[in-house]
């Protein structure tokens, strides 16, 4: 009592807590919250990198197919190649232009065609690999300069399978940002229930609380704070081990030609975003769990 | 301190208490008495604002609950200390850190009231047992311990329901012995019980008197024991 003793007593304080573990720990449900929060931030992981790498090639490939295009002259002779070379040269936004050699087309054809193929025996037409420069050149205008140095010459500007080709690498990074929402509704609503199983399971603290006269904020931190603990270790735990798989896939990537992760620098930043915001997640799902329950409790 | 003007409160349609009329003052002892289902467990609620009375009108430390936020509300209950029959200690904290709750709820230093704690617990002689989770405790000392949980805050008033109904003779004595003491302290202590020779035994001790309900009415208002 603060205003003393019925008996004198020699006071001998004994250590007592700053603050009561006042929420009972451990259990399946706890474990449970635990292992889902690791679950969700390795698919995290997994969705976001699959994301950035999708947006990276997609990048790549904008790059790569913006800055050149193709010419084909469909039945070169003699000089029909060097007026059309002239006119790439003389042109403002053509930076290079190579004619292919003979091999070199002979390589592209050998998938179709097969090694060795007597090209010469067949009416291939001439490619020209151009190299443009700042914005390109003016399509329409090339074209017609080009009819006219060797009807039937076509000027590709990789328009028609650049498109989808982009299309392609969008949706899979609109796929892996609507994965990663899922996800982290997921983890919200398995934080939501958890809290809901933990305040159902602890009723009779609650209403201890609120009779010796604690507020509700008081019992929503008491409830809170170990699942954000939990979330986040979890989060923490699951992201780790999603950057470990994900910095041995690029040894399998490059077999493939493709970067599929980033830098192990990278992926560890990126495996603390995910445990933060595993945490921030559990932390805003069991705040509005509590905070709905504790209205319905009598 | 407590004013009851017609109070009245029910569940389902069943009227459990009907146009209550008592007044409590400051400093008193007081037994509220009857047979059981009489609605003296009602009525304590309604006092410790578990409940809010459904008619009439409550005053609580000249307060209103009724018309008062949830804020006022809590300020009220934190000047009342309850001790249940059934004890309501939390069984994963030891009898210290029970008896230490309501200063961390009530957002006090636990540190600096250290010294009370363990005076506390020693008058209602638990030192041996300040470390002890309450399923290791027998009813009495559950019963002593919820009443150090119940005046480690210092509360204006002190209602226990019924806080011999688990205990023997002696302790029920013993437990006696400490609400009096309390009220001799200044506190003003309600106590919810339909053990008559604990009332008989409070005659030498103290100046109580009796609230008795029957069939949620109250027949005695307050006549000395």
């Amino acid at each position: 009592m603060s205003e003393g003793t019925p008996q004198p007593v020699a006071s001998t304080p004994q250590p007592l807590p700053q603050r009561l573990r006042l929420v009972p720990g451990g259990g399946w449900g706890a474990a449970l919250a635990t292992l889902a929060a690791a679950g969700m931030a390795f698919l995290a992981m997994l969705s976001l990198v699959a994301g950035l790498a999708a947006a990276d090639l997609a990048a790549t490939w904008q790059r790569d197919l913006q800055g050149s295009a193709t010419v084909r002259l469909s039945a070169p002779d003699a000089t029909s190649l060097d007026r059309v070379m002239d006119v790439l040269r003389r042109t403002d936004g053509v930076a290079a232009a190579r004619a292919l050699a003979a091999e070199d087309q002979a390589a592209l054809l050998a998938p179709w065609l097969g090694e060795g193929a007597a090209l010469s025996d067949l009416p291939i037409p001439q490619l020209i690999d151009v190299t443009l420069a700042g914005a390109g050149p003016d399509v329409d205008r090339l074209a017609a300069a080009l009819e006219a140095a060797s009807p039937g010459t076509v000027y590709d500007d990789h328009g028609a399978w650049r498109g989808p080709l982009l299309e392609a690498a969008a949706a899979i990074r609109n796929l892996a940002v609507a994965a990663v929402a899922l996800i982290a509704g997921a983890a919200a609503g398995i934080t939501a229930l958890a809290a809901r199983a933990s305040l159902a399971g602890n009723a009779e603290i609650v209403r201890v609380v609120r009779l010796i006269g604690g507020r509700d904020s008081f019992i929503v931190r008491a409830f809170v704070r170990p699942l954000v603990w939990r979330t986040g270790l979890g989060a923490g735990a699951g992201a780790i081990l999603g950057a470990v798989v994900l910095a041995a896939l690029p040894k399998a990537g490059a077999a493939l030609g493709l970067t599929i992760a980033p830098g192990l620098g990278s992926l560890f930043s990126f495996a603390a975003a995910v445990a933060g915001a595993g945490a921030i997640i559990g932390w805003a799902a069991a705040q509005l769990a509590v905070r709905a329950a504790l209205r319905e409790l009598p | 301190m407590i004013h009851l003007q017609q109070v009245s409160f029910g569940y389902d349609g069943r009227e459990i208490l009907s146009a209550v009329e008592a007044e409590i003052a400051a400093g008193s002892f007081h037994f509220l008495t009857g047979p059981s289902g009489a609605g003296k467990t009602t009525l304590l609620k309604l006092l410790y604002l578990e409940a809010l009375p459904q008619g009439g009108k409550l005053s609580l430390f000249g307060e209103d609950p009724v018309t008062a936020g949830s804020d006022a509300r809590m300020q009220l209950r934190r000047r009342i200390g309850i001790v249940f029959q059934d004890f309501r200690l939390l069984d994963h904290l030891s009898v210290a850190e029970n008896v230490t709750l309501p200063l961390i709820v009530h957002g006090r230093d636990p540190a600096k009231n250290a010294g009370d704690v363990a005076d506390l617990i020693r008058w209602v002689g638990l030192s041996h047992r300040a470390d002890a989770p309450p399923r290791a405790l027998s009813a009495g000392e559950k019963q002593r311990a919820a009443i150090a949980r119940a005046v480690i805050t210092s509360p204006d008033l002190i209602i226990a329901d019924e806080p011999t109904g688990n205990v023997d003779a002696e302790m029920g004595m013993r437990i006696l012995r400490l609400l009096v003491e309390l009220n001799r302290l200044g506190k003003t202590v309600l106590i919810a019980t339909h053990d008559l020779g604990l009332i008989r035994s409070a005659r030498s001790m103290v100046t109580a008197r009796i609230l008795r309900l029957a069939d949620g009415r109250l027949t005695a208002g307050g006549a000395e024991l």
